[in-house]
């Protein structure tokens, strides 16, 4: 037993899209970092360890990325939602249906452009802190409305 | 009962016409504090300005506050109804509030010393539901305070009536008020058939006391902490080096540093005996009991507060003893409600500050009369001073001493037919006890070096408050069974659970 995931679940991965969304945030902080380390190493001497070390650090992200949202997942089961994530710190979080207060689906500009959605749910507790980022985005709006139906279905009080 | 009883209103009202004077009062000590040094200082420090402008100053400052107030006063109102009650105030940004009874978590009639003088309270209304959403009615006369609350939590409990007063004529004497469904009183049934008979006000639930805490115990519990042992060598160290300073005072010229020094030692002096002084002006008088409309805390030296959580409110409870607290055997209990994370935290969150054993189990029989255990007070005693696996307890195994050097033997779980007990801490002991139905939602999660020994940590995710139940350091497979079993008990415990009108269900 490696890990929490009952028999008989299918988890469903989140948009591989989120990867390549974070990976641009990623290197457009990375690249111009990078830039200045080369500008700095053709100066000569020991400065080439510069943009070395931060090209290293940046494929280091950018394989940790590709890493996490791989293993961001979500699955609902009859009466609760899970959802998986972190490689290194892994967590999963078990929400049941009659627990949510309400669904949030929000995308950014880059996230838009890439056709996904971060769906957050909220229950009455601020320690839940359960979302899937990179749904597909009209997977997204069918699953906020599945949500809703479900927890009103099963709405229990506070 | 007084002589004219108190209903609550159902038209748009006003709150007592006393508000700003009471909202002022403050402001004008202040300002007559000011003025007074003003005033003091003049021969030495030769004032700007001369006497009589200071004192317009002061005046018009005070008739400007007292102004404001008025006009606050004049569009602040309130009304109940049968599902809400409603609440407009503010002249600049207007708010129209409705606090949904369905969702009420708890009521409390706080009394500030300067409105408790004159016999007035405010009436606090907590409803679920975001921030901001709690109703604050002040200040009101203190009988119409309670025949607020009390048609509140009579409306909230599912007596359903157009007049819930029904029962509340025969005398005031009932101990809870009679449902609709109830036989009304033949005289009131004669003089009105038709017309809509005079309300009546709702007479408060009866209560039993179950404990108090002697004001003796409570001074102890306070000396006994670590607040007023670090208020002890700071106050020794701040003497000595007063008493230094007198010594070298007339041949040291470096008086400067050493008397910043003591100014801030004094300002630690006086912000640790705040804290104290908190604990004891919250906590003197401290009494909890029980009534058909929930439980009922009262406690406070000046200011004072009566709180009413019904049942099924607590969301969680916390069990601790520090570490001096030992020797006397004495207890803390704290609890989490829905609504009470905007207030202050600690004072609203306490359900026993300082108690014994005895206090500790009937506090937490208060909020869970059936632990759903075989044998309550044996499962509780293993909780506060219990380790490892004793008496069904799941622990934390021995390889977890490396996250816990302390307290790892203390860490561990059980559950019984209706709560989670959590336990921890050696210095600190503390247990929680979560109710299955109030679960919000569960997460498992591990660290690397926890995957390296087989170890996770489970979450219990609470309401917003003092407490935040977390099982840690688990073995793997121990965790993963109890994040399955809890999934499910929770789910068991949602569908028995207690209604939202709690006595919709009796009354039918």
């Amino acid at each position: 037993m490696t890990w929490y995931s009952p028999p008989g679940v299918t988890w469903i991965r989140v948009s591989p899209r989120l990867a390549t969304a974070r990976l641009i945030c990623w290197w457009a902080v990375a690249l111009p970092v990078l830039a200045a380390g080369i500008v700095l190493g053709l100066n000569g001497g020991a400065w080439w360890a510069l943009p070395a070390g931060v090209l290293v650090l940046a494929l280091w992200i950018s394989w940790i990325i590709v890493r996490q949202v791989s293993a961001h997942a979500w699955v609902e089961r009859e009466d609760d939602l899970m959802v998986r994530r972190g490689r290194i710190f892994r967590r999963v979080t078990v929400v049941p249906y009659g627990r949510m207060q309400f669904v949030d689906v929000a995308s950014g500009p880059l996230a838009r452009a890439f056709g996904i959605a971060r769906v957050q749910l909220h229950t009455a507790s601020p320690g839940s802190d359960a979302h899937i980022a990179g749904v597909p985005a009209e997977e997204a709006a069918r699953l906020r409305d599945r949500l809703t139906t479900r927890g009103e279905a099963r709405l229990a009080g506070l | 009962m007084t002589a004219t009883p108190s209903v609550a209103p159902r038209e748009w009202t006003r709150t007592h016409p006393v508000t700003p004077f009471i909202h002022v009062i403050r402001t004008v000590f202040a300002l007559m504090a000011v003025y007074a040094i003003e005033v003091t200082q003049r021969p030495e420090e030769g004032g700007t300005l001369p006497g009589f402008v200071l004192f317009a100053i002061a005046c018009g400052a005070i008739a400007i506050a007292i102004g404001w107030a008025a006009a606050e006063w004049r569009v602040n109102l309130y009304r109940i109804g049968d599902d809400a009650v409603y609440h407009k105030h503010g002249i600049v940004f207007h708010q129209h509030r409705q606090a949904r009874l369905d969702r009420l978590q708890a009521v409390d009639i706080i009394q500030p010393f300067i409105a408790r003088v004159f016999g007035f309270a405010d009436v606090k209304i907590d409803v679920a539901g975001g921030r901001e959403s709690n109703v604050s009615i002040k200040y009101l006369k203190l009988e119409d305070a309670d025949a607020l609350r009390n048609e509140v939590l009579a409306l909230a409990a599912g007596y359903r009536s157009e007049h819930p007063g029904a029962a509340g004529g025969v005398g005031g004497a009932v101990a809870v008020p009679v449902p609709v469904g109830a036989t009304p009183s033949p005289t009131a049934n004669a003089a009105s058939p038709v017309a809509v008979p005079p309300r009546v006000p709702v007479v408060a639930a009866s209560e039993r006391v179950l404990y108090r805490v002697p004001g003796g115990r409570l001074v102890g519990s306070i000396l006994v902490s670590w607040s007023a042992i670090a208020l002890l060598i700071v106050a020794a160290v701040t003497w000595m080096i007063v008493g230094a300073i007198g010594d070298e005072a007339t041949s040291s010229q470096d008086f400067g540093s050493t008397g910043g020094g003591v100014t801030a030692m004094i300002v630690w002096v006086i912000s640790l005996g705040t804290v104290l002084w908190a604990q004891l002006n919250n906590n003197a008088n401290f009494s909890a009991g029980i009534a058909a409309d929930g439980i009922r805390l009262s406690h406070g030296l000046l200011d004072t507060r009566r709180q009413t959580v019904p049942p099924g409110r607590v969301q969680a409870l916390v069990v601790k003893q520090s570490l001096l607290w030992r020797g006397f055997d004495w207890w803390k209990v704290s609890l989490n409600v829905a609504g009470y994370h905007e207030q202050k935290q600690e004072t609203v969150s306490t359900l026993l500050p300082v108690g014994t054993r005895q206090d500790a189990l009937d506090a937490v029989w208060l909020v869970l009369p059936d632990l759903g255990d075989p044998d309550p007070a044996g499962t509780i005693a293993t909780a506060m001073v219990g380790s490892r696996a004793e008496n069904g307890f799941t622990a934390s195994p021995t390889r977890s001493w490396i996250f816990d050097p302390l307290q790892w033997w203390r860490r561990g779980v059980k559950a019984t037919d209706r709560a989670l007990l959590i336990r921890k801490g050696w210095l600190l002991r503390e247990f929680y006890v979560i109710p299955h139905e109030r679960t919000q939602s569960l997460a498992i999660r591990q660290g690397p070096l926890q995957r390296l020994l087989g170890l996770a940590t489970i979450e219990v995710h609470s309401t917003r408050g003092v407490i935040r139940p977390v099982a840690a350091h688990l073995a793997l497979e121990d965790a993963i069974a109890l994040i399955e079993d809890q999934a499910r008990r929770a789910r068991e415990g949602r569908a028995r659970q207690t209604p939202e009108q709690w006595m919709a269900a009796v009354t039918g």
